[in-house]
């Protein structure tokens, strides 16, 4: 007995010590440049922070101007018109082209799903490059097309309404691809038998997606939504490339709000309590969505 | 009668598919058209789809004028640097979170999970402090460093890990195998899967990074390909005829690895979806 339980105890010991050298490159990377510059950030944005000169400690007087900042809340609320436009239709058209995907039962379909998915491969700069060119007022060939089929669309990225609609639909040709590959994937894993009952019950093809696809791929696309959510929240690159924030300030969000006060005004104090707010966004949205749309069973 | 209907239908079906695959890649054509065509007939109205004939004056001008090559050679360090750290670091941690036993391993693992959803560019501030600190702006590492502690790979790998046989590990460890052997030669060459979907994950992330390299490159030789196109553009404004070659040169990597493995990237996407 008491041989075993040393033995056990020894061999215990040692697994541990072994389980914990193994995490051990990782746990360091993750504590250092992920959970550190987050609380080192919120200590920044305690202070009126002046690396050359001294810092000051101010409290959260930086958050409470922040809060009396006009231009603070437009970039809020821009940010989640942003994301407000850009997550339905990133989720909606990677929905329907997954569905078109699974339905096509025809050659070349490898061609097709190709074309569909590889803006994902595009970097954010080459995205915003190609849509502010076919946005372009005068001679670009979105407003050029629409015209000639007798629409008058509005300048999109020179409209002070019409910039930020632009700018996530352009995001949404961006990533819908990606969000079609993911949904295709989670449709494969839905037995066949299902379908095939179902059609026995004389069930067309809006009552199979209806009663069959879109229960089932509830966890999915729940999954993708805070995704796609957390990434809207965060949206840079192409608002500093396509519109920098404008017309006036139209289009300006969170993340350029930040990038300014902090790089061109030198405020990093201001800048940091900007990233936490924007921080503190994205973990109430995760925790509300674990909370109400029920996760726990995802780990 | 049935057989025409048929015929009919599957022409309808290929009309639409068609179609759809055009407009949605039409930005990418307009973009290669735009790139080699002479400047006065860049901007026209109506659009000239057909050139009076091809140029390569603005490959050239990108190509001479700015340290082009230099930066995809960046990006390439860069992203390749980023996966490879990456996959070594939470190979192991997800090995030990998988199949090594010890106290508290579930608190940490969730703990890890858990920080997925802290969007790490909210990061950028401090950040640049330390690394100010450390001497590593305008550095590779400055971008790599911050982005190789994926929580979604620890994820991915421990459910792969998880799924392997006890069996097979139980009869190296009786030969005598350290976890580390058992790890090298039991598990990852049945892994491979897990690994290459990894791998082409966090390439691509790590290739598109944008938010944190802008603020941590300043120097012109220094700049990855999506900082590099920021600066073009901000030499360039509205000269399309130049970004747009910038444009199609910075695809051009991308869509050869994409028309070779289309599928294997395709299939590797999808398994990240399938896990997490």
């Amino acid at each position: 007995m008491l041989k075993t339980g040393l033995f056990f105890g020894k061999r215990g010991h040692r697994s541990q010590i072994e389980g914990l050298l193994f995490i051990l490159p990782y746990a360091f990377l993750w504590g250092f440049f992920l959970i550190w510059p987050l609380a080192y950030g919120f200590f920044i944005s305690l202070h009126k922070w002046d690396p050359l000169r001294g810092s000051k400690f101010i409290g959260l007087a930086n958050y409470v101007k922040l809060f009396r900042s006009p231009i603070f809340w437009n970039a809020f609320f821009n940010t989640f018109e942003f994301a407000g436009i850009a997550v339905p239709l990133i989720i909606i058209l990677g929905l329907v082209f997954a569905l078109l995907m699974q339905r096509m039962s025809i050659r070349g379909g490898r061609f097709i799903e190709a074309s569909l998915f590889f803006p994902y491969l595009l970097t954010v700069s080459i995205v915003s490059l190609v849509w502010k060119w076919l946005f372009d007022p005068d001679v670009g060939l979105v407003l050029y097309y629409s015209s000639r089929l007798g629409l008058h669309l509005p300048t999109f990225l020179a409209d002070k309404f019409w910039a930020l609609p632009a700018i996530a639909f352009a995001t949404a040709w961006w990533l819908a691809g990606y969000r079609m590959v993911i949904f295709k994937a989670a449709m494969g894993d839905i037995p066949p038998e299902l379908y095939e009952s179902a059609e026995l019950d004389g069930a067309g093809g809006y009552k199979k997606f209806r009663h069959i696809t879109l229960p089932l791929l509830r966890p999915a696309i729940l999954f993708a939504l805070i995704l796609t959510t957390i990434s809207g929240f965060r949206v840079f690159g192409q608002v500093i490339m396509m519109t920098a924030g404008g017309p006036g300030r139209s289009s300006e969000v969170l993340a350029l709000y930040l990038y300014r006060r902090g790089f061109d005004y030198l405020q990093m104090g201001l800048a940091a309590a900007v990233g936490f707010i924007l921080f503190v966004i994205i973990l109430i949205i995760t925790v509300i969505s674990f909370r109400f749309l029920g996760f726990e069973s995802r780990l | 009668m049935l057989r025409r209907s048929n015929a009919v239908g599957v022409g309808l079906k290929y009309f639409f598919y068609g179609v759809l695959a055009i407009i949605w890649i039409m930005p990418i054509l307009w973009m290669i058209d735009t790139a080699f065509k002479p400047s006065p007939e860049i901007f026209t109205v109506p659009p000239r789809w057909i050139p009076s004939y091809l140029t390569l004056e603005h490959v050239k001008e990108v190509l001479t004028k700015w340290p082009f090559v230099r930066w995809l050679i960046n990006s390439l360090v860069v992203a390749t640097t980023a996966t490879l750290i990456s996959l070594i670091v939470s190979v192991l941690a997800g090995f030990s979170f998988a199949r090594l036993q010890w106290v508290g391993r579930n608190f940490v693992f969730i703990t890890f999970l858990s920080s997925m959803f802290i969007p790490w560019q909210v990061n950028v501030i401090p950040l640049y402090f330390i690394m100010h600190r450390l001497n590593l702006l305008n550095t590779y590492p400055a971008i790599f460093l911050p982005i190789v502690a994926m929580p979604i790979g620890i994820f991915l790998l421990r459910q792969f890990f998880l799924n392997i046989p006890q069996s097979l590990e139980d009869a190296a460890r009786l030969d005598g195998c350290g976890s580390l052997r058992v790890l090298w030669h039991i598990i990852l060459p049945v892994s491979r899967p897990a690994l290459g979907a990894m791998a082409i994950y966090m390439f691509i992330f790590s290739w598109n990074e944008f938010f944190w390299s802008m603020i941590a490159l300043q120097r012109s030789n220094m700049l990855t390909l999506p900082i590099g196109l920021k600066a073009l553009q901000g030499a360039y404004d509205i000269n399309y005829g130049l970004l747009m070659a910038a444009s199609f040169l910075a695809v051009l990597p991308a869509l050869i690895i994409f028309l070779v493995l289309q599928k294997k990237i395709i299939r590797g996407i999808a398994f990240t979806a399938g896990k997490g």
